[in-house]
């Protein structure tokens, strides 16, 4: 009776956890076949035939795997080189934002240079300019440079856009380090420059991974500048690359299928890599 | 843990800066060939909005070809996007680093004359026309005040395309008027199946459909006198009017389609007829399953009363924007040997269909007629050559030059007048005087 009786309470408790616990899991289940659906159907079309593709009634899996739009893809069109160039451009905004948008918020918010209140305003200012607003000026500055078609061009853009946001951002990780340390330091007999290399820097791991993703996603599917400044498809980013597949009057859809798979993936890996940091980061750079 | 996992980020990062440090200075192969920089003044830069794979393949076979000719100046395309061409030329123009040749549409090209770029071409273009023959219609846009300003390359002109399946299965035959466009639509509108599949976005596609028919219904030419804008004509409001009442007709979701769908629609089977030019040749047998004789082709429905057979159609064409001699001459030299019968079919071949000639002889050409896709539809090929000849473009009907078009086409105002009937309803009427004054303040 007792065994009986502990059982039913013990089912009745779990009853009420699975019920507290259903509308999470709903939510949770929703939101992913949301989020993965498309890129599900992306993935499986890019397998499928020209036919099987535009079809009325869609298949949800290939009836015939073919690898041609991929084939295509390599062959046809100058992927493996809008690729370099993506990926060039992506890690070199990355590692270039990393290092100036660091050098930035270290001396305005841990240092606190005079003037730090109005600069760290005036770098925010900057962030808030739509970059469609500054082709005309910017083709004429660039050409004075003589930088017009070049990845030196957007690399220079790129960051110009991505670090006065990171900067702000790091805000939060460098706030959350107590002075203390550098008090503590400088005890020690550590200078500036060793405190900050060599104590607060390695606490600002997340905070400089969070950054490093946030530019190279920013380069990765930057479209404006790339189609403005440069021309040459030697030059070309992916973003650009792909728009001229669907081209006008007409569209290669599996072609453009096959060129999204191979977009997304290094991107995806990238993510997989360091995305618990970006993820953990801007959650603590938010609430710091 | 933690360090591995840098210590791998490291790794990757490094080598990605590696592979693209390596791939980044790629060179143009055509840029560097020493047989042909050996003799070469220097180089002409042609930018071109044909960015599809098959068609960038295709013109870049053709600047190799000329550089091995040792020419004074040799070519190289770059390809750019006619989503982002305005505000590049715009910048270029202001910096005076523009290309040396740029393709154009002739409302494109008033644009770009607006900003103080092109040149006159009229030798070019009367060189061309007196060894190959160009058709009054593809050169007529690009003149103005007596010069020519482009040199027209390839026209394009849009047709009815039809399932013959589904026409012959409910015992119908190619509409021939507006009265009867919208009842094979209503009755081929069933068991899931649209009658029609009509673009309805903000989008060129739109535009260029709505004024296909514009023209067969009599409205071709919207400008008065002094180039004032009347788009409230009977007419005008009747092509409208018949759009609004095919959407009922066309997919649901046709308020987001431009070029890709309503062929994607009619190949697929969704759909029973589209309205678009000859790249519909290309993917029909792949894309459908179906044999090259079961898509049907024919001339855009006129009006019930009043109707004149056409379409829009305009030429393509390559205006000059190098000012310096030397360049100018070099852009004519390439221009004119792209027009020799020998290498223009393999030029139009491109894109097979869509790239029509513009050479009196063009339509004979072996090259282009004995094409694999275009050897498949004798029939619609010789339907778009005839539509070419009655076709029309808004702002040059009847030896127009309006020179604030570009100005009206850039903003999709045809199309925005179709979304305020398809999206919100506005009677085609209301909705024709509402364009003609988005027209008014896009050019005053």
């Amino acid at each position: 009776m007792t065994t009986f009786s502990t059982k039913r309470t013990s089912h009745i408790g779990n009853l009420i956890v699975w019920t507290k616990k259903l509308p999470n899991f709903v939510s949770q289940l929703v939101v992913t076949i949301v989020v993965f659906a498309p890129i599900y159907w992306i993935v499986m079309s890019s397998f499928k035939g020209p036919e099987e593709i535009i079809r009325s009634e869609p298949t949800f899996w290939p009836e015939t795997w073919t690898f041609g739009n991929f084939e295509r893809l390599f062959t046809s069109t100058k992927y493996l080189v809008f690729l370099g160039n993506s990926l060039f451009l992506s890690i070199s905004t990355a590692v270039v934002t990393v290092l100036i948008s660091l050098g930035a918020a270290y001396g305005l918010y841990r240092i606190r240079v005079p003037g730090s209140g109005r600069i760290a305003g005036v770098i925010l200012l900057a962030y808030m300019i739509p970059g469609t607003l500054l082709i005309v000026p910017l083709h004429q500055t660039l050409s004075g440079l003589g930088l017009i078609d070049s990845l030196t061009a957007l690399l220079l853009l790129n960051v110009a856009f991505t670090a006065p946001f990171s900067t702000w951002l790091l805000r939060g990780f460098i706030l959350s380090i107590p002075s203390d340390l550098d008090d503590a330091a400088a005890i020690d007999g550590a200078g500036p420059v060793r405190t900050m290399f060599e104590i607060v820097l390695p606490l600002l791991r997340p905070g400089m991974a969070t950054v490093a993703v946030y530019s190279f996603v920013f380069s990765w599917t930057e479209f404006v500048f790339a189609s403005q400044f440069v021309s040459r498809q030697e030059l070309q980013t992916l973003p650009i690359g792909l728009s001229a597949i669907i081209g006008q009057y007409n569209v290669d859809w599996g072609l453009v299928l096959a060129g999204v798979v191979f977009t997304m993936l290094p991107a995806v890996f990238v993510f997989l890599l360091v995305g618990r940091f970006f993820i953990g980061g801007l959650i603590a750079g938010a609430t710091k | 843990m933690r360090t591995k996992t840098f210590k791998l980020a490291a790794l990757v990062t490094s080598a990605a800066l590696l592979l693209g440090g390596c791939a980044a200075p790629a060179a143009d192969p055509a840029a560097t060939d020493p047989a042909t920089d050996s003799a070469a003044k220097g180089e002409i830069v042609i930018w071109h909005m044909e960015g599809v794979p098959n068609r960038v393949a295709a013109f870049d076979a053709l600047a190799a070809e000329y550089n091995a000719t040792n020419p004074d100046f040799t070519v190289r395309f770059e390809t750019q996007q006619w989503d982002e061409i305005y505000p590049k030329i715009a910048g270029t123009a202001q910096a005076g680093n523009q290309p040396d040749i740029l393709f154009a549409i002739p409302d494109f090209a008033t644009y770009v004359r607006s900003l103080g770029l092109g040149q006159p071409v009229t030798d070019v273009v009367e060189g061309i026309d007196a060894s190959q023959g160009l058709l009054d219609a593809s050169k007529v846009a690009y003149q103005d005040g007596g010069e020519y300003w482009a040199v027209p390359l390839y026209g394009m002109v849009q047709l009815l395309w039809y399932n013959k399946v589904m026409f012959e299965t409910a015992g119908l035959e190619a509409p021939k008027t507006y009265s009867e466009l919208l009842a094979t639509a209503k009755a081929l509108t069933k068991d899931g199946v649209s009658g029609i599949a009509l673009p309805a976005g903000k989008n060129l596609a739109t535009d260029q459909v709505l004024y296909s028919l514009m023209i067969t219904g009599g409205a071709a030419n919207f400008f008065d006198e002094s180039e004032g804008i009347a788009l409230d004509s009977p007419e005008t409001v009747k092509a409208f009017s018949l759009y609004n009442d095919l959407l009922e007709y066309s997919p649901k979701d046709s308020a987001n389609y431009a070029w890709g769908e309503p062929q994607a629609a009619l190949n697929s089977g969704a759909a029973a007829m589209a309205i678009e030019k000859g790249q519909y040749l290309t993917p029909w047998a792949a894309e459908s399953g179906l044999d090259p004789s079961q898509l049907g082709c024919a001339p855009i429905p006129v009006a019930d009363n009043g109707g004149q057979s056409g379409s829009i159609y305009y030429s393509n064409g390559a205006m000059v924007l190098a000012e310096d001699d030397d360049r100018r001459a070099g852009a004519g030299a390439f221009l004119t040997w792209l027009m020799q019968p020998d290498n223009y079919g393999d030029f139009l071949n491109a894109e097979p269909g869509l790239f029509l000639p513009v050479t009196t002889g063009g339509a004979d050409l072996e090259q282009w007629r004995q094409n694999e896709v275009l050897s498949q539809y004798p029939e619609c090929v010789d339907l778009l050559l005839k539509q070419s000849e009655t076709g029309a473009l808004f702002g040059f009907v009847d030896g127009q030059y309006v020179e604030k078009i570009g100005l009206i086409s850039g903003q999709n105002i045809f199309a925005q007048a179709i979304q305020q009937m398809y999206v919100n309803g506005m009677p085609p009427a209301e909705a024709s005087i509402w364009a003609q004054e988005q027209m008014k303040a896009a050019i005053e």
